[in-house]
């Protein structure tokens, strides 16, 4: 038992009982409940995605925004106060011009305009501003946020030559005054270009983490952190089909910025549980404890840090969630969800299935040391 | 991996950091990206003039800097046109929010042609190009218009356009026939060639209004489209959205931190505190280092450098755990520091590499707003970084000193938890 000074102390260390008693969860133990957790997670999004499959014109998972399908999202300010029950209306405008089947929706002009201090401003623009003044005849409301009763953002195909004109012409005979707050427009050739891009950067994603993690930890390491990350990317991507299916939400290019974010994020929180689990397998390696334990352990050890991180950006998203822009809203629950599930994965999925791997294989391992 | 052995030294060096990103916040604004600042974004694809003609380089040079000479005469501040890839341009016009007038004013043609009568194939009568055409074009002016009233276009040809001109004039007044002026393929005027044209100087006439005149002097000066374009996206954002934005952004940056803080100093106390003065080192150079390196602000951007101040703590937070640990076990408190911080790094590297390694992957496949957003992550994860390590550790050392007894309140311990020092003779080993 002639160990170098500085490995003394660590065996010391492993022999104290307290740090060898497993903490307040025994993920191990139970880790069919666990993974079947994580299954009951996915599910009803795969459901939901193979629903959207059957519905979709373009049989995708996730109904998709014109990012990767083409066409234009148009957004206006009415003066006037709109219902549901004008969108109709809105919507013949469209169609009257062959522009079949325009998706409107009615959103909040509080969450869009805010409370922001624009009113004060108003007249300055209103001077500085020589394209605004310009404009047509609704110079005075297009600068005026305040009287601005509703926003509604329709989407339709993309808009041919002088069409826009023409159709904002034919909402104000019906609505008066409107104003473009926003306007976005993608040709197709960019739109499938988006797509691809989108779904390459994610494949790849997974390639280049297995590859890193196979380098600094070992194959089996890299297959389950990669196998949680697909899990974290099937329930966000399952939510946004269920959000799609019932509430029309789209996707868009920041979708897979989030996806890809998420995926960072997840990687991270398995990779320090590993990490942890590969120091405590060299430290515990004489014990011949049962790899299971040891995860166990590395879990229980990890755990506050786990959920401390997560909570901090938690935290901070939240709050953009809730305080920050429209705009961003599906991006910042998307994050949110990642990282939620990205915690649980990481501390539920990765490690059991790598002791449930390792375990398997342990028992040969012991027989042919001691042969 | 301590950067510098003293403390004293690294904190000097971080208070000129701070000093120096105050000064660069204070004194530069940050690049708004067009979702804030209100404006109009085109990406244009550039079509072969003619089908199954290549798309050069040279050619691709050439219709940058016409555009860009387009976009400039638009007399807007800080336009920005940026090549992207090989046939695409991305032209953007702070303040524009009428995307239809920027597409109409960048994407004409701009070429001028003379064409005269001739027969169609159906046997009626069209007009057909004569080669002679504003390609060769020397220079264009804005001029009162004697006859109509009004203004009008003087132009005049270089000397080989000047020939065919007078060639093509000759012709026509011999047989009374009309020539027409076609400027981005629309007729402007076909007047009867009462007399030869000698020098290649002329005008157009056909009751234009100044604007109207001064438009196609510019972009006939800027010169004819070598190839088609396309516009292959546009977006547009009115001035009132992008300024609601930036304010419910700013909130809620603000708040987001705030809650970070008390909750650190919550959990970890001592530590939390050191957390958070590094979290706002971090926040500030972050900020200096978006502004410097004249980082694009965009909604998505902000949000990923909102979401990386809750994850800049995550460096702390493994190593705080792990300090709390080596005091559970029994270290001195410098000692257990140092171990906190060198045990917890191989993880700190190894997820931040990973997450360098989505930024990479989104920053080559992504467009616009994406790429900004990982260049916005990329730079957090190095600074952060940096703050987590380097200056929690230096503030840690220094406050807390690294032989004072180790208070179990300072760093959310309970008093079972810490264990009596094993005696005077490992205490002064251990400094």
């Amino acid at each position: 038992m002639a160990k170098p000074a500085s490995a003394s102390a660590k065996a010391a260390k492993a022999q104290d009982a307290s740090y060898l008693k497993a903490g307040p969860i025994d993920v191990i133990r139970h880790r069919w409940v666990y993974l079947g957790i994580a299954l009951a997670l996915v599910l009803p999004g795969i459901v939901f995605m193979a629903l959207m499959m059957m519905k979709t014109p373009n049989h995708a998972p996730l109904r998709l925004g014109i990012d990767f399908t083409g066409g234009s999202i148009l957004q206006y300010g009415f003066e006037k106060k709109l219902s549901q029950a004008d969108l109709p209306s809105v919507a013949s405008v469209f169609e009257s011009r062959g522009y079949a089947g325009p998706v409107i929706q009615i959103q909040h002009p509080k969450g869009l305009l805010g409370d922001a201090p624009t009113a004060d401003k108003i007249p300055q623009e209103a001077a500085v501003g020589t394209d605004l003044s310009k404009s047509d005849a609704q110079t005075g409301a297009e600068l005026g946020a305040d009287r601005i009763q509703t926003v509604v953002s329709i989407r339709t195909k993309q808009l041919a030559k002088n069409d826009q004109s023409v159709l904002e012409e034919g909402l104000r005979k019906r609505f008066g005054a409107i104003t473009l707050l926003q306007k976005n427009a993608i040709g197709p050739t960019l739109a499938s270009e988006l797509f691809t891009n989108g779904l390459l950067a994610l494949v790849l994603a997974y390639f280049l983490i297995v590859g890193y993690l196979t380098f600094r930890f070992q194959f089996d390491y890299a297959v389950c952190a990669i196998i949680a990350l697909v899990h974290d990317t099937l329930f966000v991507i399952g939510v946004f089909a269920i959000l799609g299916y019932f509430y029309h939400v789209e996707v868009d290019s920041l979708f897979v910025t989030a996806i890809l974010t998420v995926v960072g994020f997840s990687v991270h929180d398995t990779i320090v549980v590993f990490d942890r689990l590969r120091e405590n397998t060299r430290l515990l390696f004489s014990k011949k404890l049962p790899f299971g334990h040891i995860a166990n352990l590395s879990l229980n050890q990890t755990l506050a840090r786990s959920i401390n991180t997560s909570l901090t950006a938690l935290l901070t998203l939240l709050s953009l969630y809730f305080l920050g822009g429209d705009t961003t809203r599906h991006f910042v629950l998307a994050l949110i969800l990642g990282i939620a599930t990205g915690t649980f994965s990481s501390i539920f999925i990765a490690s059991t299935l790598l002791a449930w791997w390792r375990e398997r294989q342990e028992p040969n391992r012991l027989a042919t040391r001691e042969a | 991996m301590p950067l510098f052995r003293n403390p004293r030294v690294t904190l000097l060096i971080v208070m000129a950091l701070l000093i120096a990103a105050v000064l660069v916040i204070v004194k530069k604004p940050p690049t708004l990206g067009l979702d804030l600042s209100g404006g109009t974004r085109l990406t244009l694809e550039a079509q072969p003039a003619k089908p199954g003609e290549p798309i050069t380089p040279r050619s691709m040079e050439a219709l940058y800097k016409i555009i860009q000479m387009r976009v400039d005469k638009m007399g807007v501040a800080e336009t920005i046109v940026q090549r992207a890839g090989e046939r695409r341009l991305i032209v953007e016009i702070p303040g524009e929010k009428d995307p239809e007038k920027a597409k109409a004013r960048i994407g004409k043609t701009g070429l001028l042609e003379f064409r005269r009568q001739g027969k169609g194939a159906d046997g009626s009568t069209t007009w057909v190009s004569t080669g002679v055409s504003g390609r060769d074009l020397e220079s264009a002016d804005v001029a009162p218009d004697d006859r109509h009233g009004g203004w009008a276009v003087a132009f005049k040809l270089n000397e080989g356009a000047a020939t065919k001109l007078r060639k093509l004039t000759e012709e026509l007044v011999v047989h009374h026939e009309p020539m027409a002026i076609f400027f981005d393929n629309e007729l402007i005027s076909s007047p009867e060639v009462q007399e030869v044209i000698p020098t290649g100087s002329g005008q157009i006439t056909g009751t234009f209004t100044y604007e109207k005149a001064k438009e196609m002097v510019d972009v006939l000066n800027a010169g004819a489209l070598p190839l088609d374009i396309e516009f292959i996206e546009e977006s547009s954002v009115g001035p009132l959205l992008g300024e609601a934005s930036i304010h419910q952004s700013m909130i809620a940056g603000l708040i987001g931190l705030a809650l970070v803080l008390v909750f650190m100093i919550g959990y970890y106390r001592m530590q939390g505190l050191v957390a958070s003065m590094a979290l706002i080192v971090y926040t500030l150079l972050t900020y200096a280092a978006y502004t410097l390196l004249g980082v694009t602000f965009t909604l998505a951007g902000i949000a990923g450098f909102i979401l990386s101040i809750g994850m800049a703590v995550d460096a702390n937070i493994l190593i705080f755990e792990r300090v709390k640990e080596e005091i559970k076990l029994g270290r001195t408190l410098g000692k257990a520091i140092e171990a906190g911080f060198d045990r917890a790094f191989p993880s700190i590297f190894d997820s931040n590499t990973t997450t360098l390694i989505t930024c990479a992957l989104l920053w080559a496949l992504g467009t616009g707003s994406v790429k900004g957003f990982a260049i916005t992550l990329a730079i957090g994860v190095a600074i952060s970084m940096f703050s987590a390590i380097t200056v929690s550790r230096t503030l840690l050392h220094l406050i807390l000193g690294d032989n004072s007894a180790i208070n179990p309140f300072l760093f959310g311990l309970k008093p079972s938890e810490v264990p009596a020092p094993r005696g005077a003779a490992s205490k002064t080993s251990a400094s």
